[in-house]
């Protein structure tokens, strides 16, 4: 009676919080171009570095605040092939890929919810 | 005393897992990425089977997943009618490729600067990664959709099999078409091995061998059931195949016997491939999962590991799983 190759674990499923890919890992930490190349990428300048980080922390603060204080207030956004839209917004996905949007008006009518695709918003504006 | 196969079952994908592939080997191991009907191709740990992520941004079924060698770009051709370039250390979308119809299958040249597309438009695509603006080279001659098309022979040629019932090869810089298979049924897979220049293609119940360069037969094997997918192993002792009688067949390359089969997949076998080492197999269902298999069954692999038969009694439960539990999507 032939027994099973015991196993030490179950390959890791995928985390239903997040598209993976996780920047603390060897492999992102060596390989990963930041999208916004750093300037003291070839020299290991580490003050200079830091600033960099800092100024970099700044911007991403600011953005999420930003989105906060977005919530449940009129949002105009500035789209691509011209478009103009405004709408109520909601939220966004933790990877900023789509904006969940409430009374989005379009050329065509109101729409009462709907998800706005990032990649097509070029810019927004709101009433603090 | 002999030990049982057991098979590392990848959840995660909700459809049909349609196309595998792996990367080559890197310093960080060997990667595996899946096309799945979801429209969610995902990446892997190629010796774990653990996911790394998945490739958000396609709007529809995914046909065909390829990585270049290093597992720094990952390609996917989707029932949206387009092919995606992405970058597979982030995960981020890299470039979108527009086609007139479903694009089914996506291959990288070794130094990862063109991409080889086919589709359901009958032609087949090759795209300057470095211009991407710039408009594809087209090649057209198939009078049916395209499933399967791909770099060979350093690069030089193309190999594409479609619904026309024809694998054609076409010679990369004037174009042409060099040669020509045909077949009396659909080609359903087909496999190329740059180290010894050798096809492999499935169709009905056959697993066929072909010299790639001549597209001379070298031999053919009949499997027990109709095979969609089959893999010869890197040093060419082995080849595995899997299709609709939900099982994975091992087979002798040289005597052609059958060696071993397993039972494991809830639906039919779309795909089946050898790791780049040779030591486990990954297959694809229409059950949803991707299973790992062992070449050597009970060698220290991943996260196999070899018990000694006078350890089995004395071993602490928690540590082992011997049996994996089926949870069915």
């Amino acid at each position: 009676m032939a027994t099973p190759v015991p196993v030490l674990r179950l390959p890791k499923g995928p985390d239903p919080n997040s598209r993976g890919f996780d920047p603390n890992s060897p492999r992102f930490i060596a390989l990963c171009r930041t999208s916004i190349s750093s300037s003291a990428a070839s020299d290991t300048d580490s003050e200079q570095l830091q600033k960099e980080q800092h100024a970099r922390s700044v911007l991403r603060e600011g953005f999420l605040r930003c989105l906060l204080s977005m919530t449940n207030k009129k949002v105009q956004f500035q789209m691509y092939e011209n478009v103009k839209v405004e709408a109520t917004f909601g939220a966004s996905d933790i990877d900023v890929l789509n904006f969940q949007v409430s009374d989005l008006h379009t050329p065509i009518g109101v729409q009462k919810e709907a998800l706005i695709r990032c990649q097509d918003v070029i810019s927004f504006t709101f009433d603090v | 005393m002999a030990m049982r196969q057991t098979p590392l079952t990848c959840s995660g994908h909700t459809r049909p897992v349609v196309d595998l592939a792996f990367s080559g080997i890197t310093p960080y191991g060997y990667f595996l990425i899946s096309a799945c009907k979801d429209g969610k191709p995902m990446l892997r740990q190629g010796d774990t089977g653990d996911w790394i992520g998945t490739f958000l941004g396609h709007k529809g079924a995914v046909w065909g997943a390829t990585l270049n060698t290093d597992a720094t770009k990952a390609a996917t051709a989707a029932a949206d009618f387009t092919a995606k370039v992405w970058d597979a250390v982030s995960g981020d979308e890299v470039l979108s490729l527009a086609h007139k119809h479903i694009v089914k299958t996506v291959s990288f040249t070794q130094d990862s600067n063109c991409l080889l597309t086919g589709g359901n438009d009958k032609l087949l695509r090759i795209y300057d990664l470095s211009s991407p603006e710039a408009a594809p080279q087209e090649i057209s001659g198939h009078t049916s959709a395209i499933k399967k098309a791909l770099w060979c022979n350093n690069d030089q040629q193309i190999l594409s099999a479609a619904d026309d019932k024809t694998i054609r090869l076409w010679d990369r810089s004037s174009m042409q078409e060099v040669k020509t298979l045909t077949f009396d049924t659909s080609v359903s897979s087909m496999e190329y091995v740059a180290d010894g220049q050798i096809l492999v293609i499935t169709y009905g119940k056959t697993i066929a061998f072909y010299n790639a360069l001549s597209l001379e037969l070298i031999k053919t094997v009949e499997a027990p059931a109709p095979i969609n997918s089959a893999s010869l192993h890197p040093e060419k002792d082995f080849f595995v195949a899997g299709g609709d009688d939900f099982k994975l067949y091992k087979f002798d390359y040289s005597t052609k016997e059958e060696l071993e089969s397993y039972k494991g997949h809830f639906g039919p076998v779309h795909c089946v491939r050898f790791s780049p080492d040779g030591e486990l197999y990954a297959s694809g269902s229409e059950d949803g999962t991707l299973r790992l298999w062992q070449t050597a069954v009970g060698k220290t692999y991943g996260l196999w590991k070899c018990v000694l038969p006078e350890d089995l009694g004395s071993e602490n439960p928690e540590q082992l799983y011997t049996s994996t539990p089926e949870i069915k999507a």
